[in-house]
This record gives structure tokens, C-alpha cells and sequence, in this order.
């Protein structure tokens, strides 16, 4: 009871979509409410809270995690992608088009999530099958879509990057 | 015919804000000093409170206040019913009611310190079985509910009954007395939890004015308002509802939840104050979807026609019927006891039971799924005993044009018969299975449109673009999408001309908001007509430019086009420049009311083709095909995904989804216990959809949000008894009881 | 959650003294899946967090003399993912593969999983069925456990105070011998099995019989289990459907399974004999192909 009183604040250097961060925080603070309440990145949610749906997705070093397990001390030095990282020069990446022409969100609040599910997927593996897509896919909840329509877009974010010629940019390695 | 922009697979006008998280949700508003709230919760289903110790709590460095019921004002509040206080006062009936509430800078610190809070509690008798809960002499949960402000005054046979509903027609008793044969069967749902990823969040501020600033994840901002105004005693005026995006409502998102505890915090620490609900709190003290027991009887001839059918429901409504919207506080769904068919003679008796646990409110297309379960398959297991095919069981009597509804309606535009057809064709219902192993189950369902109050209000800006105010809350369906759609069509301009403007408790005087099947159709609606006077007026100011009669004008591609040609086409933005210099603004609000339900109802009709592993129990949803009877249809991608989602909810329901309890105590307290599908379980899925502009809606549309989720339980479990004569009465369908079924067969 | 002293140690010696000075109210932390989970659901309460993910050579994969070494902190990533695992020990890819989602298994270790205890959890039952043994390390050196040796109750381990999991010591498959893993999910396909079962069947010279048999369940009981009885049954028989429903029949009378949101205890004890079954079918099959292989 007396250590809710002492509370000791550790300073962590956290790389979020590019820019070098500070930030001070308890020790307590996990990676999501770090990145939303102290970063205001709130892009990123809070949905379950125990790893299980996925909006909390974001990148570490290239590599999916639920942000809501993970503290934010352990991403100390770590390169975090968040859904606000993935648009580049104003344009949206192409998941984030094929979403928005294909109906891969409605609510939207698991969207950040899936986005970011789904960019890793096409780092990892640029023609993925629909078996591929589902099973990089399956830790991603949505009360929606069904999920049809999150499939396609998928399937068509890997054509129109195909298309552009876009090589694959390594990160965790998929199963074939 | 022949739209430009109407029937178009437009992508969400929201769409970039959601697609890269720019969209702020309730629980993502950041207002410049926001605290933490935090609820200490009833451990205890039934109990006195004796005492509350708030002093550790209060001692936590960084909690800012903390507030139990004897802070707040003594008001109970209800979406109806006025039964449930907000912080509980004297008494807890649940387990997971709130008796306390704390503010802290940091959400760990309250949450820490809620958890110091004691209580000490004197245990009361607790009823968990609705049908104990209602028997003569069982303990009162509540002392009079026919005392509480809006209780429905429909007679109760027990005290521990919210309401009551009966719907009659014709004579069942003499009709059953007629009949060939009688049957009678009895089906079982839980409770289930709306699986909205968005935990429900408000967040609360009030300014240097006293204006109290309001952002919740709630889909009725005008009624928040004026229930906010009863609860904090306030004037409605002081109070300012702000719309966010709504994470997934489907009938979950309309109470005031936290919202009146956000106030007070915020006024005893003069900070904004934030309470989101964790997913632990949601399941176990939302509003999740009425547990029912229903009884269904059908007296038939012996040629298979439906004489009579009566149901008795009765559905636990946890410990409070606060969370119920409709006046009779009860389910409309009661009224699909008759199903899509006609039979001359039908009653039901609907009873909603107080119980020691988590109150339930409204859940897509409320009270219809549970009724459907019982009814469908009640349907199939007469047609077996008839030794009827099921599909020829319901052609036989299927609802034709103008026939009534027990609750008094009477449907036009009937295609239950093509829908029907349309789903059997589709599903190979006639042919052969593809192994012994597979079988194929058949349901259907109808649906109004809904009704309601909304508000459009369409403006010509100085460019040349249109502005669309609404305050229609997005709940992820896409109305805001299709709103831009009815006016760029009626307007002549690209839908990327019309920015779609959401406004707040300040814009209109009141609105129904959303839900209930009213979207497409009211604020549609709405939209439409609102547009069309813009419309007229834009060729009224035209035509003075012209010097032409405003009926041998068109609008095009955002230009005014005289009919028979000519050099000169102004533009909007011309004509709104030309009414300007004369000081007028070119512009109409339309205030839409509409107070009954249209009589064209739309029809489900559902195909389930399932794999059964005998050894195990397993059943494997291969195959579903889901057959619509649709108006015009504004935008396929919406549609579409509006199906889709409805049908793996129905998926959900009949396969995955219980919200258990134990002695009252709901133990599915994660998604890692309660489960709802993922992109691995759904099954192959072919949509039929006939499409007649017919509908009641803008350019003929009909609604289709509250459909497919309703009859594909009932499919499943029809499909099951094909595959493997294993009859399921009880949703959720799980390996465990098919296996101990088949294990009784022998 | 409430504060935590939160340290950082290069070496496995710097960890264990970390561990020493708080005692019990320190835990190692690798992934943090199970454990912040855990602490956000104030099921426990750590003065101080030890962060082994520093410290170098813990995450290795490597094989040597018959027997694949993982790293304590290993992610179920990268066991998975290893093109190692996958040409020695297939079976154990497959099985951690099963694990969760894979953000999950991005973070999530292997010696955090054993640590952890869970009954449910889908990796102990495969690494039983496989002879898999723990190295321990404690302020007094290494040690190893049979993994039969370290599950002692429900979250329980036979680790001492201050002791930390190294790593995991497998062997690979013997000739004439193939493995198999099973996990029943008649719910959803992320869940927690509601039955898992692991078997390795090594064959006779001649490829008939079965010369020695490890079968595993999990999900029915305080811990994973071996099922002796039903090895037993197995050892010396020719493979019929008979056998194995006697098997089942051995195994499914020893369980004392805990029911729970994916089963009943009667619906995972008739469970655990069909996928006892099932997996030994699968693994009998794999050891005749390796049989006819080496022929």
C-alpha cells in the first residue's frame, strides 16, 4: 500500500514513427498508455485489455505486439510504428487506401489496429494467399466487418503495391 | 434507374481519420487537465450497504476526490424506467454495481485506489433464475416497480417483474382446440455481451461558464442531454453533448453509464474528468442481451398449415430496467413469435424478470434473435413430425401481401416467398450433401424499417460545395457516407462536393439519434428533403440569373443546365454568389418525423450448411447463405459489410457467444473467455440479394442493419439435427452438448 | 498497477543477484505477457522487476549432440520460425505455432512459458511428449529437470527461490519414431485448447510394433500430464482402433481434469482419450515414414 505512495519515474527514450521521444513515466505505464496519454497518439486502443483483440497493435522494432502488456520501460531504445506512422508524405499507405475503398472498417475503432496487422503482414510477405491472411490476421478482432471485407482489402493492398513495384522491406520473418 | 452517385461503392467519407487514428473516439479526448475516474464495485449480488470507508482511498497520493452515493443527488435514473440509482444508495443488487467512485491523476492510481474502498455489506436473498425470481412469495428485489417514474402500467403477476407485454389476435385457444396436431417446445439463450471493441467512455468538462462539455460513446446525444439535465438536476441548455464516433453500439451505447459520475467528479475537483470502462467492467456490468427461456406451441392441420401459435418468453432482465429505451420497457422481438408466416390466430406473452444480476438492455435487432432460436427451430421440428421438408413446411405458410402482425401491423411488398427461393437456389438445398456428415438448416426473419425524429440540415456554401450538418452519431454503419450520397444525387454534384458536417446537442433542438432501424430510413429521409428544397432554391435563384422558368432547369455535374440547351450554365457556386449580393443564403433544416413503422418489411432468409464430427461433437459452419428481399441499395460497400457483420454476429450467437454466470457472478470476464469469431472461423459466405426499389427510405431503400444477425443461430441448430439428428434447444450450439446428445441417442 | 523497482541486468550472475536482494516479491520479466497480465488484473504485486531480455545468449537456438537447446528467452516466434526446429524438431514448430496470436508469440518466451505453469498452455504437453529437460540456473550453478520432474501444481514449479530457467534441452526424434501434436478448439481458433494431447511413437526394428511410446495431455489437470498407463498399453501392440480406444480408455481414467469455459471435466476427460487417439495415430504414422525412409 505504502508504494502507491513512492513513485519512482524512470526516463526512457522511446523512436515513434521516426521522431526520438523522451518520456518520463512510472514504471507501471504500459507501451499503450505511454503512447496515448503521454505521446497523445491516440490512435492506438484500448479494447480488451488482455492481448486478445488487437486494437493495442503497434510495431516494435518491426514486430507486432499488444501494446496493453507491453510496459513501456521494455521498449526503452526500441523503433515503435503506430497506425500514425504508417501514411508518408501525406499520402495514406496503400492498406490504409485498400481499407478505405474496400470496406475494411466501419466503426473504425479496431481499424488502427488492423492497419498496422496488416502492413506488417505485406513487410513480411508482399503476396500473401487468402490461408496467409488469416492466419496473420486471426489475433486482429472486429464486431463489423465480418471480416470479408477486411480480406479484401488485404488482397487488394498487396495488388496495388505489387503493382507499384514496392519490394518487400524485411521485418519478422512469415510462414510460407 | 440511373444514379450518378446513389447505388455507387463510395468509400467513407470518415475514412482517413479512421484509417490512420485520427479519428477521436470518447476515450481519446484529451481535454487540457483530464483526470481519471475509477467505480469500486458490489462484490455481492444482493446485499445492504451498511457502511463505506473511503479514508484509505482517499489518503493515495493523487486521487483528487472520491464520491459515494451520499455526495451525489438522491435521482435514479433509466433510459425509460427511472430504477436505477448511480452510485448505489442503501442497497446493491448486482454484482459489478457501482457504490463508489474515485478521481485520480493517474488512471493506476485510481484504479488502485478503488480497490482500497470498503464496504460492509448485510447479504440479502439473491435470485438468479428469472422463472424463481417471479414465483409468489420470492424476496423483493425491488419493494413497488410500478412506483418508478415511466413504469409501464401493464398489470404485474409478480413484483419482481420489470413489465410485461401481450400481443393478441384472433383466438389461439379455439384455434388450438381445432387443430390436428399440437406441439410444444421450449428453447434456452444467455446472456450475451454486444462485443463492441470500444469499451463504453465518457468524458466530461465543465467550463469557465459553467457549460458542462460532454463527449460519451453514446448514440442518443439528445436524450444523454436531457437524462444528464434529470440526473445532475441542471438546465438542458447548461449542458453540451459533443459527437464523437461511436466504436460499435449495436444497441449497447445508449444509457448514461458513466457520464453523470464524470460530472461530479469534475465538479468536486473543478478538472475534466475521463471514466472508460475496462473490458472487465463491460462484461460485467454493461448492458448485455436479455437471457431467455421461451416456450413456442403451434397447432397445425395435418397438411401442414398454421392454425395457431402462442408464445410464452421470459426473459431475465438482470436487476434493473433502466437500460431498456422502448415505453413498455420490454422486447419488441416478443413479436416475432409468428415468424415471416401467416397464421390467423396468435398470442404473446412476454415477461421480463428482475434477477440479482447484470441488468441486460438492447442488442441488434432486440429480442429477435432470442424469439427466432426458438421459433425457427420450432418450426423445423413440426415439419419433421409432419414429415414435411423444411423448406415446403414454411412455403406452405409464408406471410403474403397484406396480412397482420400480432402487434397490429400489416406487411406490403411481401417477396418472403422469392426470398426464400432465392436462398434455396442458392444453397443447393435440393441436391445431395457432399458427405453424410454434412447437413443443411434453413431460417428466416423479417424486419421493419424504424421510426423516429431526425434532423438534416443542407447548405450551399460561396464555393459551390454543400454542407451537410447532421447529428446522427456514426456508429460505424456508414450513415454519414450515405447522407452525402441522397444529396450529392439530389443536388447534381459529386459526393466529394458535399462535406458532411457533424454537429452537436447545440444544433438542433432534439433528435432521435441512433438506432432502432431509423438511419437510413428517418435521417435519410431527412437528408433527401433537406436537400431538395436546397434544390428548389438553387433553380428558383437560377432561373432569375437565367430568366427562365425554374422547371426547364436540371442540375449536372454541379453546373444548372437548362433542358433545352443554351450558353449559359452557372455554377452552384455562381448562383450562390448571385443570392448572396441580394443577402439571401441558400439553405433549408428539415426536422423529419416519422411515428410508426412503414408496413414494407424485408425478409431473411438463411441456408446454414454444417459438418458434424460425430467423435467430438465439433460442428464446422462450412457454408452460409443469407437471401435478402432489399429496396434500393445507396452504397453495396455499406451494404455489404452491414450484412457481412450481421451474419458472423448470428455466427457468434448460435456457435460461441454466452456471457456465463455462476450464483450470479459472471465468469467470462475477458475475450480470452468470452469469445466472438475471428477471421478463422468465419465460413464461406454467398449473399442473394433482390433488389425492387420499393422501400420506404430515400430513393426507395429499405433498412438492412438488424437482419442477417437474427436467423443464422436457428440455421445452425437446424442444420446440426440434419447432419446428425442432434437437437440443440439451448444457444449457444457447442461441441460439448452435441456430443453429450449423440451420446443419449445411443 | 502500482510501482515496481525495474532492473536491467547483462549477465545471468547480475540477474539472479537482482532476484536474491528482493526475494519473493521480484520477478524475472522476458516477455511480460502472463506476468503484466497478471499484474494488471492485481493478482500480483512485484517490488521489482528483473528484465532478462539483456542478458546475452539467452535467446539461442542451437543444436548439439541429438538435442536442440533453447535459450530461455527464445520467443515462441522464433522457435516457430526456426529453420533449425523445423528440419529436427517440425513437431515443436508446429506446436508453438499454435500458441495465441502471433503478437503474442512475438513476445512471449520460453522459459517465461514453462515458468508460468499454465495447465492450458499447448508447448509443456509437446515438450513432455518429447523427454524435454530444464536447465536451471541458481546461485549454486546450473541444474537440469525432467520436464515430468517440473510442474509441480497449478502455476507451481519445482524452481527454488532465486532460481531462473535457462533454457529447455530437447532431443530430437530417434529413428523409427515420429511425434505429433493436437489441439482441440471446438470454440474458436484463438483459444486455449479444450483438450491437447502429445505424442512420440518410436517402432520396432521390423516397423510393426510399438517399441516405446511418450503421451502427453494438457488442459486436464493442475498440470500437464503423461499418460504412463496408456504407454503402456501401447508398448509391444501392432496399431488397431481397438488399442487405441484402450489407451484412451487407460488415459481418460486417471484424469482429474478442472472444468472450465472450454469444457466440462466429463467432456475433456472423453476429449483427452479421442485426441490420445488421434495424436497417437498421427505419430505412428510419422514413425512409419521414418521407418520406410531409413529403410
Amino acid at each position: 500500500m505504502s508504494r502507491v505512495e513512492a513513485q519512482p519515474v524512470l526516463s526512457i527514450r522511446l523512436r515513434v514513427n521516426g521522431k526520438d521521444q523522451a518520456v518520463r513515466i512510472p514504471s507501471y505505464r504500459t507501451l499503450l498508455d505511454c503512447l496515448r496519454s503521454d505521446l497523445g497518439l491516440t490512435g492506438s486502443k484500448e479494447g480488451c485489455g488482455v492481448g486478445v483483440c488487437g486494437a493495442c497493435t503497434v510495431l516494435v522494432d518491426g514486430k507486432m505486439i499488444s501494446s496493453c502488456l507491453y510496459l513501456a520501460v521494455m521498449a526503452d531504445g526500441a523503433e515503435i510504428t503506430t497506425v500514425e506512422g504508417l501514411a508518408a508524405d501525406g499520402r495514406l499507405h496503400p492498406v490504409q487506401q485498400a481499407f478505405v475503398d474496400h470496406g475494411g472498417f466501419q466503426c473504425g475503432i479496431c481499424t488502427p489496429g488492423q492497419v498496422v496487422a496488416a502492413k506488417a503482414l505485406l513487410d513480411a510477405n508482399p503476396s500473401p494467399s487468402e490461408a496467409d491472411i488469416k492466419d496473420w490476421m486471426m489475433g486482429n478482432l472486429c464486431r463489423c466487418t465480418g471480416y470479408y471485407q477486411i480480406i479484401e482489402s488485404i488482397k487488394h493492398a498487396a495488388a496495388t503495391s505489387a503493382a507499384a513495384g514496392k519490394p518487400a522491406a524485411g521485418g519478422a520473418a512469415g510462414r510460407p | 434507374m440511373d444514379f450518378k452517385v446513389i447505388g455507387k461503392p463510395l468509400g467513407r467519407v470518415e475514412g482517413p481519420e479512421k484509417v490512420s487514428g485520427a479519428a477521436r473516439y470518447a476515450a481519446d479526448q484529451l481535454p487540457p487537465g483530464v483526470i481519471w475516474g475509477k467505480a469500486h464495485r458490489s462484490p455481492l449480488p444482493h446485499a445492504r450497504i451498511v457502511r463505506i470507508d473511503t479514508s484509505k482511498a482517499r489518503a493515495v497520493p493523487g486521487v483528487l476526490a472520491v464520491l459515494t452515493a451520499a455526495d451525489l443527488p438522491d435521482v435514479l435514473v433509466g433510459r425509460v424506467m427511472f430504477d436505477m440509482p448511480v452510485l448505489a444508495r442503501d442497497r446493491v443488487r448486482f454484482i459489478g454495481e457501482k457504490v463508489a467512485v474515485v478521481a485520480a491523476e493517474d488512471p493506476d492510481v485510481a484504479e488502485e485506489a478503488a480497490a482500497l474502498i470498503e464496504v460492509e455489506y448485510e447479504d440479502l436473498p439473491a435470485l438468479f433464475d428469472p422463472i424463481e425470481a417471479i414465483r409468489e412469495g420470492a424476496f423483493r428485489i425491488h419493494e413497488d416497480p410500478a412506483s418508478y417514474a415511466n413504469a409501464p402500467k401493464e398489470h404485474r403477476p409478480s413484483p419482481n417483474l420489470q413489465s410485461v407485454l401481450r400481443h393478441k389476435m384472433g383466438d389461439p385457444a379455439k384455434s388450438f382446440a381445432q387443430a390436428d396436431h399440437l406441439f410444444e417446445h421450449t428453447f434456452r439463450t444467455p446472456r450475451g455481451h454486444q462485443g463492441y471493441l470500444e469499451p463504453t467512455a465518457s468524458t466530461v468538462a465543465v467550463d469557465a461558464d459553467g457549460m458542462v462539455h460532454v463527449w460519451a460513446s453514446n448514440k442518443m446525444p439528445f436524450r444523454l442531454r436531457d437524462l444528464l439535465a434529470h440526473t445532475l438536476k441542471l438546465p438542458a441548455d447548461r449542458i453540451q453533448v459533443h459527437l464523437t464516433p461511436i466504436g460499435g453500439d449495436f444497441g449497447g451505447k445508449g444509457s448514461l453509464m458513466d457520464t453523470p459520475l464524470c460530472y461530479h467528479l469534475a465538479r468536486a475537483t473543478g478538472r475534466p474528468v475521463k471514466m472508460a470502462m475496462s473490458y472487465t467492467e463491460e462484461l460485467m456490468a454493461g448492458n448485455p442481451r436479455h437471457a431467455s427461456v421461451i416456450t413456442i406451441r403451434s397447432g397445425v392441420t395435418r397438411d401442414g398449415r398454421l392454425l395457431a401459435r402462442t408464445a410464452r418468453a421470459i426473459f431475465d432482465g438482470g436487476a434493473y430496467a433502466a437500460f431498456k429505451p422502448v415505453p413498455h420497457v420490454n422486447l419488441i422481438g416478443a413479436n416475432m413469435v409468428q415468424g415471416p408466416y401467416r397464421i390467423p390466430n396468435v398470442a404473446v406473452e412476454s415477461l421480463c424478470a428482475y434477477t440479482n444480476q447484470v441488468p441486460c438492455g438492447h442488442m441488434r435487432s432486440p429480442g429477435d434473435p432470442q424469439m427466432i432460436w426458438a421459433e425457427e427451430a420450432h418450426m423445423d421440428m413440426v415439419a419433421g413430425a409432419l414429415g414435411l421438408d423444411p423448406a415446403e413446411f414454411r412455403r406452405r405458410n409464408l406471410l403474403q401481401e397484406g396480412d397482420h402482425l400480432v402487434d397490429g401491423h400489416h406487411v406490403e411488398s411481401v417477396q418472403a416467398l422469392e426470398t426464400l427461393e432465392a436462398a434455396l437456389t442458392a444453397a443447393d438445398w435440393a441436391k445431395p450433401k457432399p458427405r453424410p456428415t454434412v447437413g443443411r438448416g434453413l431460417a428466416m426473419s423479417l424486419r421493419h424499417d424504424g421510426m423516429g425524429m431526425c434532423n438534416a440540415r443542407v447548405t450551399l456554401e460561396a464555393d459551390g460545395t454543400v454542407t451537410l450538418l447532421t447529428v446522427t452519431p456514426d456508429t460505424g454503419t456508414g450513415s454519414h457516407t450515405i447522407f452525402a450520397q441522397i444529396v450529392a444525387e439530389t443536388l447534381g454534384v459529386p459526393a466529394s462536393a458535399v462535406n458532411v458536417r457533424v454537429g452537436d446537442t447545440r444544433s438542433f433542438v432534439t433528435d432521435s439519434g441512433t438506432g432502432g432501424s431509423r438511419v437510413t430510413h428517418v435521417a435519410g429521409l431527412a437528408a433527401q428533403e433537406a436537400a431538395t428544397q436546397v434544390r428548389r432554391q438553387i433553380l428558383d435563384e437560377a432561373a432569375a440569373m437565367l430568366e427562365a422558368n425554374p422547371d426547364d432547369l436540371e442540375l449536372r455535374e454541379g453546373r444548372v443546365v437548362p433542358r433545352g440547351g443554351g450558353p449559359r450554365r452557372p455554377s452552384l457556386a455562381d448562383v450562390a454568389s448571385a443570392a448572396q449580393r441580394q443577402g439571401k443564403a441558400i439553405d433549408a433544416a428539415v426536422r423529419k418525423e416519422i411515428g410508426h413503422y412503414p408496413p414494407q418489411f424485408s425478409f431473411c432468409a438463411q441456408v446454414a450448411e454444417v459438418e458434424v464430427d460425430r467423435e467430438t461433437g465439433q460442428v464446422r459452419v462450412l457454408r452460409v447463405v443469407t437471401a435478402h428481399d432489399v429496396g434500393t441499395i445507396l452504397n453495396p460497400i455499406g451494404f455489404h459489410g452491414q450484412i457481412n457483420g450481421g451474419v458472423i454476429q448470428g455466427l457468434g450467437f448460435g456457435t460461441m457467444e454466452e456471457l456465463r454466470l455462476e450464483e450470479g457472478r459472471v465468469t467470462t470476464l475477458s475475450l480470452g473467455d468470452f469469445k466472438m469469431p475471428n477471421i478463422l472461423d468465419i465460413p464461406a459466405l454467398t449473399t442473394v440479394l433482390m433488389e425492387k426499389p420499393v422501400g420506404p427510405g430515400p430513393f426507395k431503400a429499405k433498412s438492412i442493419g438488424e437482419s442477417s444477425n437474427v436467423p443464422l443461430g436457428a440455421a445452425i441448430a437446424n442444420a446440426v439435427a440434419d447432419a446428425c439428428g442432434a437437437r440443440i434447444t439451448e444457444a449457444p450450439i457447442t461441441a460439448e452438448k452435441v456430443f453429450f446428445a449423440l451420446q443419449q441417442k445411443g | 498497477m502500482i510501482p515496481f523497482e525495474y532492473r536491467t541486468p547483462r549477465t545471468l550472475d547480475q540477474a539472479l543477484a537482482h532476484l536474491r536482494e528482493f526475494g519473493e516479491d521480484a520477478r524475472p520479466l522476458a516477455g511480460g505477457t502472463a506476468l503484466v497480465l497478471m499484474m494488471r488484473q492485481r493478482l500480483i504485486r512485484p517490488a521489482c522487476l528483473v528484465n532478462i531480455r539483456g542478458v546475452a545468449g539467452l535467446d539461442r537456438i542451437e543444436h548439439a549432440n541429438g538435442t536442440v537447446e533453447i535459450g530461455a528467452c527464445a520467443t515462441h516466434r522464433d522457435v516457430e520460425t526456426s529453420a533449425l526446429v523445423r528440419a529436427r524438431l517440425p513437431v515443436l514448430a508446429d506446436t508453438y505455432h499454435h500458441v495465441g496470436t502471433i503478437r503474442i508469440r512475438n513476445v512471449a518466451t520460453v522459459g517465461g512459458g514453462l515458468a508460468h505453469a499454465d495447465p492450458n498452455q499447448d508447448a509443456p504437453v509437446t515438450l513432455l511428449a518429447l523427454g524435454a529437460r530444464v536447465r536451471v540456473r541458481g546461485p549454486q550453478g546450473e541444474r537440469q529437470v525432467a520436464l515430468d520432474d517440473f510442474f509441480t501444481d497449478y502455476y507451481q514449479t519445482s524452481l527454488a527461490a532465486g532460481e531462473l530457467v535457462a533454457g529447455v534441452s530437447v532431443p530430437v526424434l530417434g529413428p523409427r519414431t515420429g511425434a505429433a501434436f493436437l489441439k482441440f478448439l471446438p470454440r474458436t481458433a484463438d483459444d486455449y485448447g479444450t483438450v491437447t494431447a502429445a505424442a512420440s511413437v518410436t517402432l520396432d526394428a521390423a516397423g510393426e510394433r510399438c517399441e516405446a511410446a511418450r503421451i502427453a495431455l494438457g488442459c486436464v489437470g493442475t498440470t500437464p500430464v503423461r499418460a504412463a498407463a496408456a504407454e503402456d498399453l501401447l508398448r509391444g501392440q501392432r496399431l488397431t482402433d481397438d488399442l487405441l480406444r484402450a489407451a484412451g480408455d487407460a488415459a481418460n481414467g486417471g484424469l482429474d481434469p478442472i472444468g472450465d469455459h472450454r469444457g466440462s471435466a466429463a467432456y475433456k476427460r472423453e476429449m483427452a482419450a479421442v485426441f490420445l487417439g488421434r495424436a497417437v495415430r498421427a505419430a505412428w504414422a510419422r514413425a512409419r515414414a521414418s521407418a520406410a525412409d531409413t529403410r
